[in-house]
């Protein structure tokens, strides 16, 4: 009973201490305002007047200020970087018929590696243990027995996510083709000659001075790289709109030989797309779903040991595949850890960034023995969007962020129904979130992205107004479904 | 040695749009699993008036093949050995069951060259069982798919659909059905006719005593008891060959209502197969293989094996040749209409009783009744196709030593007439296709045996 006495006190100290913090000012300012108010009051009319008489205000001095007040506000307004609006986005649903389930996917696997029966089994060992579903897609060249990823399939293929889900973006937003002023298309894996934003400007007849770009090679995390570049542009380019295609083709990537460490992205990886439009027009203020705060890119390729742990190379038959080394879950921890000492004091209220200080100097002046203290970023953000990278990904995130499982849902339950869709995995829990009516107006999002190289990128968003629950979208049919129990193991 | 007139695309597996309840085991009832090493093999050809991209239908039958399997689980489903907690029976004698997991079927997709109307004039046998895909169980069940469908394209114009099953899971009947379902959802996007899954009817009342004379029941005594030897009928070169009958029942004279086509044309087959194996006015054995779905009140849709083997008792020689015909379709007529729901319930309760193994018909012929499985409305996968042909292989022990299939008839040849396939080892054919009797019936061969150079 006095544990539990002792922890609720404790809890309502913490509370009153952060009430104190972040509203210092107010706190401080209330007692001078009162005295202000006080004095003034008692001072009465005629002697305020006559305190106002004694300050001899000449013409050319009230001249001179107006002009300088009006040139300060006139500097600090244009040199205000521009608002970024995220108007709206669409995610790409694959249709039913790609649907792969566990034990269609399993027999396939038997059937091309019928010599390597332990690759079999690891192959099944990590998808009992993988937290997808029976409804994730993969394109129709890997349903083929044997798969045949060709050029032309994986073309297919991006035509078809990268279309329909532009074809949902413009209904959605009302945007024409002719009025896209910016595209970046980020697609890690699949880098075709001509480029596929070229593919799209061909099928959309875009404008010839139109701004292009086409990011490649970029990782999981290329989604929030394309948004940099795009805020980027946005702030040289004003009054301007900007599409981001975030997508990872699977066709040419299907790994053929038997390498356990490389089979790990066929067990996972799957299709899916996101189409994203970006805006710094006042108009699209009122309509816009999100506001984008702040955006942290963060890279450790300068350590080896990170650069190399998600390496895409040819086995010992010369098949090609990525290999994923044994500390990912290290090195992704120790890149969220830079990450977070970037945006911490961007983002953290005063109370955690004072905490967090005096434990930093507590343990290097006083006690390195002390605990770390971790801030608790659940008071800086209402949603969290975790790359749906794979269930080791979430867990570890969940640990070292000390999330509730309510907090994690989205990107649990994005790996579920979708798979590791790579860069546009973001999205889709963005999507989740906003399909389970979630999204209230002010409330921040963070994005977190891991990439390889080893890059982890975040971004911060604030919504811009009360978000009604889409009918349409990638989760319009099996929203009532979720959040479903996901088990440790799913027995095959 | 001509080229391949078939070209193999690719091979896939197509799966179910909505996910399976996992685990589920269904099991087999006993007529199923006397006909275990059995499959057969369907071959549906269309033509068709619209020219069409290459690959276009067959996307789209892949996707609308999606959906009809939601239908489905067996078909989905994969063989396993399993006990599910309520068997009698000891472990040693784990039977076949399916376990819906959910894997989906085979899809093979194969071009060919010129139009279905020239290939049909000169394919044979071979050449069209290059239309059906089948691969025989692997070592590893589990991996198996159970059905296996091709489509292919003709490149003048024209598809075929070739489906190939195990026959421990269906019969001709329900397999033709599943064509038809899915032929449903291609052009309405509903299915008339979904399949049902449910035992056989159960066990009658303990006091029924069982018929005297049960001569279905002995058959199945006599060929499945696992201590019986196993046919040794050699693997003669089989060569097949379609005949058309314009209108059997004119050409035979019968006046009477009561006989059908297919008990003439059985009876037809019967005196001109025993003729071509050298018996003078007398008839060899003969099993004919009945649908007993109406007979044991079970839908049309019921989904299962749901045809027994009757052997046709044949009691003494004839004196004249001319009255052969006539007494072989009356000893046929006595036991299709003989035949009835005691009989048939005596046969399972007997099957269910008894460790059997599977049911061969050894060397005998195998007449088979598929002549009512067509409907009033046509099966059309899309409005231009329009379906000309329809040949239906049974391979295994049960197929006997020759096979007479009777199959409905088809748009454009009048109701009355029949397609008949005949199997029959070689040097037999050539003697029954010159047949006089056989002859009187006018029939138009549609498919023959071209000798392979």
């Amino acid at each position: 009973m006095s544990d539990f006495s002792s922890s609720v006190k404790l809890k309502y100290v913490k509370l009153g201490y952060q009430y104190l913090i972040n509203n210092f000012l107010t706190v401080l300012l209330i007692p001078i305002i009162a005295v202000i108010v006080i004095e003034l009051l008692r001072m009465g009319p005629e002697e305020i007047l006559s305190i106002l008489n004694s300050l001899h205000f000449e013409f050319l001095h009230i001249l001179c200020s107006s002009f300088l007040i009006i040139f300060v506000s006139t500097v600090y307004f244009m040199s205000k970087p521009r608002t970024v609006y995220l108007v709206d986005y669409s995610c790409y649903k694959p249709p039913v018929t790609c649907r792969v389930p566990f034990s269609s996917f399993m027999e396939h696997s038997r059937l091309i590696l019928k010599d390597n029966p332990k690759s079999v089994e690891f192959q099944m060992r990590i998808l009992e243990r993988s937290g997808l579903g029976e409804e994730t897609c993969l394109p129709p060249a890997i349903h083929y027995i044997p798969p045949t990823p060709t050029m032309e399939s994986a073309r297919n293929e991006a035509q078809m996510v990268i279309f329909t889900a532009m074809e949902d973006l413009f209904k959605n937003t009302g945007l024409k083709p002719k009025d896209i002023d910016i595209l970046i298309v980020n697609c890690s894996l699949f880098s075709p000659t001509p480029s596929l934003s070229a593919m799209i400007i061909n099928k959309y007849k875009l404008r010839s001075n139109i701004k292009s770009y086409n990011l490649s090679g970029m990782g999981c995390s290329a989604s929030l790289i394309s948004v940099d570049v795009a805020r980027d542009l946005l702030q040289v380019h004003p009054n301007s709109n900007a599409v981001i295609i975030s997508t990872e083709i699977i066709t040419p990537n299907y790994y053929k030989g038997n390498e356990r460490a490389m089979l790990l992205p066929n067990c996972l990886f799957r299709m899916g797309g996101a189409a994203i439009l970006l805006s710094n027009r006042r108009s699209d203020r009122w309509r816009a779903k999100y506001k984008l705060c702040h955006l942290v890119r963060t890279h450790r390729g300068a350590d080896d040991k990170s650069y190399y742990c998600v390496m895409e190379q040819e086995d010992k038959n010369g098949n090609v595949g990525i290999n994923l080394s044994k500390d990912l879950m290290t090195i992704a921890g120790e890149a969220l850890k830079s990450n977070i000492t970037t945006i911490g004091p961007l983002v953290l209220p005063a109370s955690e960034q004072l905490l967090f200080l005096s434990s930093l100097i507590g343990r290097k002046i006083f006690n390195p023995k002390w605990k770390p203290y971790i801030p608790d970023f659940k008071q800086a953000f209402e949603h969290f969007c975790i790359h749906a990278g794979g269930r080791a990904v979430i867990d570890e995130l969940q640990k070292n962020l000390q999330l509730s499982g309510e907090h994690v849902e989205a990107s649990r339950m994005t790996l579920h129904r979708f798979g590791n869709t790579s860069s546009s995995s973001l999205w889709y829990e963005l999507s989740y979130i906003e399909a389970q009516g979630r999204m209230k107006k002010s409330d921040r999002v963070w994005q977190i992205a891991f990439g390889s190289g080893f890059k982890c990128n975040s971004a911060v968003w604030k919504c811009n107004r009360t978000i009604k629950t889409p009918t349409d979208g990638a989760w319009s049919d099996c929203i009532e479904r979720y959040p479903v129990f996901i088990p440790e193991v799913v027995k095959l | 040695m001509e080229e391949d007139r078939v070209r193999f695309i690719c091979k896939r597996t197509v799966v179910s749009t909505r996910s399976m309840e996992p685990g589920r085991l269904y099991r087999f009832s006993v007529l199923d699993h006397v006909m275990e090493p059995n499959h057969i093999r369907l071959v549906y050809y269309y033509r068709s008036s619209k020219t069409r991209e290459p690959g276009e239908i067959t996307k789209k039958l892949r996707e609308s093949l999606a959906y009809a399997l939601n239908c489905y689980p067996i078909v989905t489903g994969r063989l396993v050995k399993e006990i599910d907690g309520t068997e009698e029976k000891d472990d040693v004698n784990r039977q076949w069951k399916v376990k819906s997991n959910d894997a989906g079927m085979r899809m093979v997709e194969a071009r060919a060259t010129g139009s279905v109307e020239e290939w049909l004039r000169s394919v044979n046998r071979e050449e069209e069982l290059k239309l059906v895909h089948w691969e025989d169980m692997y070592h590893l069940h589990y991996y198996w798919s159970t059905f296996c469908v091709q489509v292919t394209e003709f490149e003048s114009g024209g598809l075929a659909i070739g489906l190939s099953c195990s026959h421990l899971l269906a019969d001709p009947v329900c397999a033709m059905m599943f064509i038809r379902a899915w032929a449903d959802l291609t052009l309405s996007r509903s299915m008339m006719a979904p399949p049902l899954f449910h035992p056989l009817p159960p066990r009658r009342l303990a006091n029924h005593k069982l018929i005297s004379n049960n001569q279905l029941l002995s058959h199945y005594i006599k060929s499945c008891s696992l201590t019986a030897s196993p046919s040794n009928v050699t693997e003669d070169h089989m060569v097949t060959v379609t005949f058309l009958f314009p209108d059997p029942l004119i050409r035979a004279g019968e006046n009477e209502p009561r006989i059908s086509t297919f008990e003439i044309l059985a009876g037809l087959f019967w005196v001109c197969v025993s003729r071509a194996k050298g018996k003078r006015n007398e008839l060899m054995d003969m099993s004919l293989c009945l649908d007993v779905r109406k007979l044991l009140r079970l839908d049309q849709g019921y989904f299962g094996n749901c045809m027994v083997y009757h052997k046709v008792p044949y009691s003494k020689p004839v004196k004249t040749k001319d009255k052969l015909l006539f007494h072989a379709v009356q000893e046929i007529e006595n036991i299709t209409k003989k035949l009835d729901y005691d009989t048939v319930m005596d046969l399972i309760e007997w099957l269910s009783s008894s460790n059997n193994g599977a049911i061969s018909n050894g060397s005998d012929l195998v007449c088979t009744n598929l002549e009512n499985m067509s409907h009033s409305r046509p099966m059309m996968f899309e409005e231009d196709l329009v379906l000309s042909h329809l040949s239906c292989y049974v391979k295994g022990p049960v197929a006997g030593g020759g096979q007479v299939i009777v199959l409905p008839s088809l748009p454009g040849n009048g109701p009355m007439s029949r397609v008949v396939m005949v199997s029959l080892p070689q040097r037999e054919m050539v003697k029954v296709v010159e047949d006089e009797l056989l002859l009187s019936f006018s029939p138009v061969v549609i498919m023959e045996n071209t000798e392979q150079i």
